[in-house]
């Protein structure tokens, strides 16, 4: 009997070799990071049940579910806004488990959920230049004042859609920017990234979420 | 009039003596002190093939200037020879050819392109050369080449219009050649937020921005110059008691220190868009010989601003005059400019021909530089209020004429009032017809300029919303008058957010008089009006006579301001002159309005990034790499890069690659990479209403674990896409869609939910990317899964019966959706994994068929076999068929409403004579059928009266040996059996063909069900 081994293949798998892109003199500007390893689910509040998913979370993570475009971090879970009375929980995992059923356990018949585990990339920029580098893909205003950190937007980045937050900063002070990009486009949205970072210097590498 | 520049010191080059430096030996006309070029840095440059010498903080035209070079180019229609006109962007003489090879760009203003080292020029449009351009007898033959020239050889005989005439119009008339070659430099787009978007740096830009940096706001200074202070470089001035070169490195000073200051300079603002957003072009990397590696050479940015205050200076105003295109005739304002700013005097002797106080100013540099003004031409006469100095040789008339040619200006010929006239030498006139503000960006969401007749000019009407014009280019021409503007235009904008810090004192500066007198035209030779455009005051009243009044149909039939300038120095003398051939004034004759781009854009800064493979994104399907690996042909369906075949060594075309795949599945097994097919997760109570409502068959009564093929149509009735969904609980289903309309479905079901029906409670997630999903297919389809599948899973009809769906575990830790659902006909399976393991499947698949002999399948194949089968799909699905065209208005369910019905029961979508969906062989059956073939009876002419239908979708049929067909028939189910023509002109094919049934394979279905 065959042996069948069932490998998870990262959509970057081809786009992404770890070390040096762009720029090669000088402390690279940019880190791009592939986090790799979490589980995602789509909540959904069902009709009129908003509070309860608030309520929900709260007993489960310890932080309410965000009600406005934020990515709050909670103990286990990160929830992150991803419309009005929907959102996201990202928590550490693989796809070979059920990401569905322990969320049910927590929100009961308040929320429909969906997998989405192996439908999106997680994509880090991080760096002294990340907001010169994003500016070039994102419309979105990413000033220290209007998106510190914490804040969220679902807006697309080269006609796609794309879930971005902003982490707390690495140890330097420099931000981190997380882009929840999906499977399918993650491999052209990181060339176009990686376009948009080589004049500052690229370090690209990939790791387990933490 | 104050001068900041120090004057003691200047002197000509080749006077003081200083001549051993070798980047000076070619700069005769080189001052040796003053201005802002680095002498330090000596660079050199070529134009035309000769080696010349300029300095750091050159442009090209300020180099040429320092060299002595008065002919820089041939004019587009008659090949006039032309000089440098101004210093700035409106420049419509001075374009030239910049670079070679790749990086050739044609029509480059010199006055904007900053020298550097080894920088490359060549003059365009002419033939051997710039001093002997064969071409320059358009010159006489100047009573053909009037107004309107273009149109009216349309009236000459139309068989020469596009072989002789054209092509000849076109080589005679143009400018530069653009590099044939893929440019090697790369561009990009970026995006800027600030509270106020403060556009120029000369003394209006420069107080604003500082006024609204103090307060704290974030503030962009956008200037299309390499350096900032505007005017205030050439013109000098007095500001807060102290020389404007000390003010302004004070305020340059401050405001870099602001973190809340964003500065940039290279940057032209040339659009205004909703929102507050306005375009500007940032040349990065122009003004190197290649960009830094990485770096792109311009960067488009789109800066979202709350308030914009626009300090976009105004333009001097040429005069038209006989001569006054001739090389050596130059704006008195890029003379100061290319004296004070460039050391680099345009003439040894100077004359000036002005109507204002403002072009006196240059008299004054022109002396101080140590030059000699030969004559100040004023004409207001003895009216004029202008600063006399006690030795100026003053003449109250006008310029008549210039004698000069390639070599620049040698005399002018000037009229009295009284009509006498004297010849004066010169080698360089200065002109200054008044000023222009610069109302470009005001106009740019249909505001109209309003004029005013104690400036002579146009100001700004109606700006966009949250943008204010501000100093010169608001009509406000005095130093002082600019920077209060300035100054309070940048607190106002500050405070309308919130921003409350001090702005400190509004700068202080002279109250310089203007008094102009508008002198439109003097009469003689050849005047020129439009000098890009070759558009003479003659021409302007030929319009006239000819019926063209209107300023917009004076514009396109003398093409007045068409050319790349875009009028900036042409359309209000052009006004002015129709105002008088007309007896209207200048305000009823009006204006026409400007529109983006204010500066030339290059289509490579819009397109930025997108280029090469860059095009648009792509869309990888999760076994992409592994198919890539084994040498699969991709395709791209809308983004998706899909496997289409996979050629095998021998194989000599896709046909033979194609028809193996189909025989595989047919006779064993194969699999298909479908994931692209649009998924939807339809959760919630309400889930089975909604989809009754959405589609024509009804899906509140299909039981869990089992999957229904489902058809919707559009609101107009006819059909809009089809695909099977699952029930996988009670309150989940898991719908499907083409992978065309996947994102369309998309929005239409979110349309529904959102706000047709907000009282259903359904959620929606789409789940296309969560999900990698094969076909299996083919007999051997279940001995291949019992491999896959854990030993627990009863696979057998009754365990896993047609249509049904269930989760299952896999061998070596995986669990499954597997699908019972055919689109080939065969006994098939749909199984899906999390995207991730896409890979991991298509890798296990192989190894678990390896025994019967599995086989991938592209698109090609798949398309083939459900052509055998009589499955529609895209080319069917049109936009123009109704379910029963496509023989499936059975599922119409009568029990219940959904979206389309009401439309469907149209009269003329439930005729008779409708054309729908059959199958076709050809007679001959060697015979290739090709898609688009119209269908008509056989005998008939083929014509729009006798067609009847078209092949829709075509293919190889390895099951029948032969092509075969879909098509789309008037009638054709009645028709079964009759001999028609597909008749298709495009590939001159015409051939006897067979309407059939559109099955063509296993009709009966045992085959998918066994």
């Amino acid at each position: 009997m065959a042996e069948f081994s069932w490998q998870a293949q990262s959509p970057l798998r081809k786009a992404l070799s770890p070390g040096r892109l762009g720029l090669a003199a000088g402390q690279a500007g940019v880190a791009m990071t592939e986090i790799s390893d979490f589980s995602l689910v789509q909540v959904m509040a069902r009709r009129g049940r908003a509070a309860d998913l608030a309520k929900a979370a709260k007993k489960e993570w310890g932080v309410a579910a965000p009600d406005r475009p934020a990515a709050i971090a909670g103990k286990g879970a990160t929830l992150i806004w991803s419309g009005p009375d929907q959102f996201l929980v990202v928590r550490i995992g693989n796809g070979l488990q059920n990401a569905v059923l322990p969320l049910a356990a927590v929100f009961g018949d308040a929320a429909s959920l969906s997998d989405q585990s192996g439908g999106r990339c997680l994509i880090q920029i991080s760096g002294n230049k990340a907001r010169d580098a994003l500016v070039k893909v994102s419309s979105i205003d990413l000033h220290e004042t209007v998106f510190p950190v914490g804040a969220a937007a679902a807006t697309s980045i080269d006609h796609t859609g794309v879930n971005l937050w902003r982490g707390p900063d690495a140890p330097g002070g420099s931000p981190i920017y997380n882009l929840l990009v999906f499977t399918s486009f993650a491999d052209s949205l990181w060339h176009t990234l990686a376009d948009a970072a080589a004049e500052y210097g690229i370090e690209a590498s990939r790791t387990p979420l933490a | 009039m104050a001068d900041a520049v120090q004057t003691d010191r200047l002197q000509r080059v080749d006077a003081s003596g200083q001549t051993g430096s070798v980047a000076s030996a070619t700069q005769s006309h080189r001052l040796a002190a003053g201005g802002l070029v680095d002498r330090a840095k000596p660079l050199s440059f070529s134009f035309d093939g000769k080696i010349m010498a300029g300095f750091a903080g050159d442009t090209l035209a300020s180099a040429l200037v320092a060299n002595g070079v008065k002919l820089v180019a041939r004019s587009f229609k008659y090949h006039r020879p032309r000089g440098i006109l101004t210093a700035g962007a409106e420049e419509p003489n001075a374009l030239v050819e910049l670079r070679s090879g790749a990086r050739r760009e044609a029509n480059t203003r010199a006055t904007t392109t900053e020298l550097y080292d080894g920088l490359i020029a060549e003059s365009q449009n002419r033939w051997p050369s710039l001093r002997h351009d064969v071409m320059a007898v358009n010159s006489l033959l100047s009573p053909i080449f009037v107004a309107g020239f273009y149109y009216k050889t349309f009236m000459w005989p139309a068989k020469f219009w596009e072989k002789l005439y054209e092509p000849a119009i076109r080589r005679a008339a143009g400018l530069g050649k653009a590099s044939i070659e893929a440019d090697p430099d790369h561009y990009e787009k970026a995006w800027a937020h600030c509270d106020v978007l403060v556009v120029g740096s000369g003394p209006a830009g420069l107080a604003a921005a500082l006024a609204a940096g103090r307060t704290g706001a974030r503030v962009i200074l956008a200037e299309e110059d390499n350096r900032l202070g505007g005017r205030l470089l050439s013109d000098g001035g007095e500001i807060d008691g102290k020389p404007a070169s000390d003010w302004l490195a004070g305020a340059l000073r401050e405001i870099e220190s602001l973190a809340n200051v964003r500065i940039m300079a290279r940057t032209a603002v040339f659009g205004v868009y909703d929102g507050g957003t306005y375009g500007a072009l940032e040349r990065v990397n122009d003004h190197v010989a290649t960009p830094p590696a990485y770096q792109p050479r311009q960067r488009l940015w789109r800066i979202v601003a709350k308030r914009a205050v626009v300090a976009a200076g105004a333009i001097e105003r040429p005069i038209v005059f006989p001569g006054n295109d001739r090389p050596g005739v130059m704006m008195a304002s890029a003379v100061r400019s290319y004296i004070n700013r460039f050391a680099a005097m345009p003439g040894r002797r100077v004359a000036l021909f002005t109507n204002n106080d403002d072009g006196w100013r240059t008299a004054e540099a022109v002396r101080r530089a140590g030059g000699i003004v030969t004559a100040v031409i004023d004409s207001r006469g003895d009216g004029s209020k202008a600063q006399r100095e006690p030795d100026t040789r003053l003449l109250a008339g006008v310029v008549s004429e210039v004698h000069g040619g390639v070599d620049g200006v040698r005399s002018i010929v000037v009229r009295d009032t009284n009509g006498r006239t004297q010849q004066i030498e010169a080698d360089c006139l200065a002109m200054s017809g008044g000023w222009n503000p610069n109302v470009a960006l005001s106009s740019f969401h249909r505001g109209r300029p309003v004029w005013r007749d104690d400036i002579a000019a146009f100001v700004p009407g109606q700006c966009p919303p949250g943008m204010v014009m501000v100093g010169a280019a608001n009509g406000d021409f005095s130093l002082a008058a600019c920077l209060r503007a300035g100054h309070e235009a940048g607190t106002t904008a500050a405070e309308a957010y919130g921003a409350k810090g001090k702005t400190g004192a509004t700068p202080a500066g002279g109250d310089e008089g203007y008094a102009i007198a508008p002198l439109w035209h003097v009469e003689g030779g050849k005047a020129f009006v439009d000098f890009q455009h070759d558009v003479t005051a003659s021409d302007i009243k030929l319009a006239q006579r000819e019926g063209f009044e209107s300023v917009e149909h004076l514009k396109r039939y003398t093409t007045l301001g068409m050319a790349t300038d875009q009028g900036k120095l042409s359309n209000v003398n052009g006004l002015a002159l129709m105002a008088e051939a007309t007896g209207r004034n200048i305000a009823d004759t009006g204006t026409t309005i400007y529109r983006p781009p204010y500066a030339p854009v290059a289509i490579g800064a819009l397109a930025g990034h997108h280029r090469d493979e860059n095009f648009h994104a792509w869309r990888l399907t999760p076994s992409h790499h592994w198919a890539a690996e084994r040498g699969a042909v991709f395709v791209d369906t809308g983004l998706w890069k899909r496997a289409q075949w996979y050629p095998i060594a021998g194989e000599k075309d896709w046909l033979e690659s194609v028809t193996r795949e189909v025989k595989a599945v047919r006779n064993g097994v194969g699999f298909c990479d479908v994931s692209t097919l649009g998924k939807v997760d339809v959760h919630g109570p309400d889930a089975g209403k909604f989809l009754d409502r959405v589609y024509i068959n009804t899906f509140s009564n299909l039981a869990v674990g089992k999957a229904r093929y489902g058809l919707m149509l559009r609101e107009d009735g006819l059909v809009y896409d089809d695909g099977t969904t699952s029930r996988l609980a009670e309150d989940h289903y898991f719908l499907t869609t083409t992978t065309a309309k996947a994102g369309l479905v998309m929005q239409h079901l979110e349309f529904c939910r959102q706000v047709l029906w907000p009282e259903l409670d359904v959620q929606l997630t789409s789940v296309t990317d969560q999900w990698a999903q094969f076909s299996i297919a083919g007999p051997n389809t279940r001995d291949l899964l019992k491999k896959l599948c854990d030993p627990s899973e009863d696979l057998s009809n009754e365990g896993f019966p047609f249509m049904g769906v269930r989760e299952v575990s896999l061998r070596g830790g995986m669990r499954a959706r597997l699908y019972r659902i055919s689109f080939s006909g065969e006994m098939a399976f749909e199984i899906g994994v999390p995207a991730r393991y896409g890979e991991a499947m298509a890798r296990n698949l192989m190894l678990a068929g390896a025994e019967f002999g599995v086989t991938p399948y592209g698109t090609e194949a798949l398309g083939v076999m459900r052509i055998e089968k009589g499955h529609v799909a895209g080319p069917e699905l049109s936009g123009t068929t109704t379910a029963d065209d496509l023989g499936l208005g059975k599922m119409a369910s009568k029990k219940k409403d959904y979206i389309g019905r009401a439309m469907a029961g149209r009269e003329a979508l439930i005729a008779s004579d409708r054309q729908v969906v059959v199958g076709i062989k050809p007679v001959d059956k060697a015979n290739r059928l090709r898609s688009g073939a119209h269908v008509v009876p056989k005998g008939a002419v083929p014509g729009p009266d006798t067609d009847q239908g078209y092949l829709t979708s075509v293919c190889y049929s390895p099951m029948s040996g032969h092509w075969i067909a879909l098509a789309l028939v008037e009638r054709g189910r009645e028709r079964l059996g009759e001999i028609m023509r597909a008749y298709d002109p495009l590939r001159g094919e015409d051939m006897e063909v067979e309407i059939t049934s559109p099955v063509f394979y296993d009709p009966e279905g045992g085959r998918q069900r066994g």
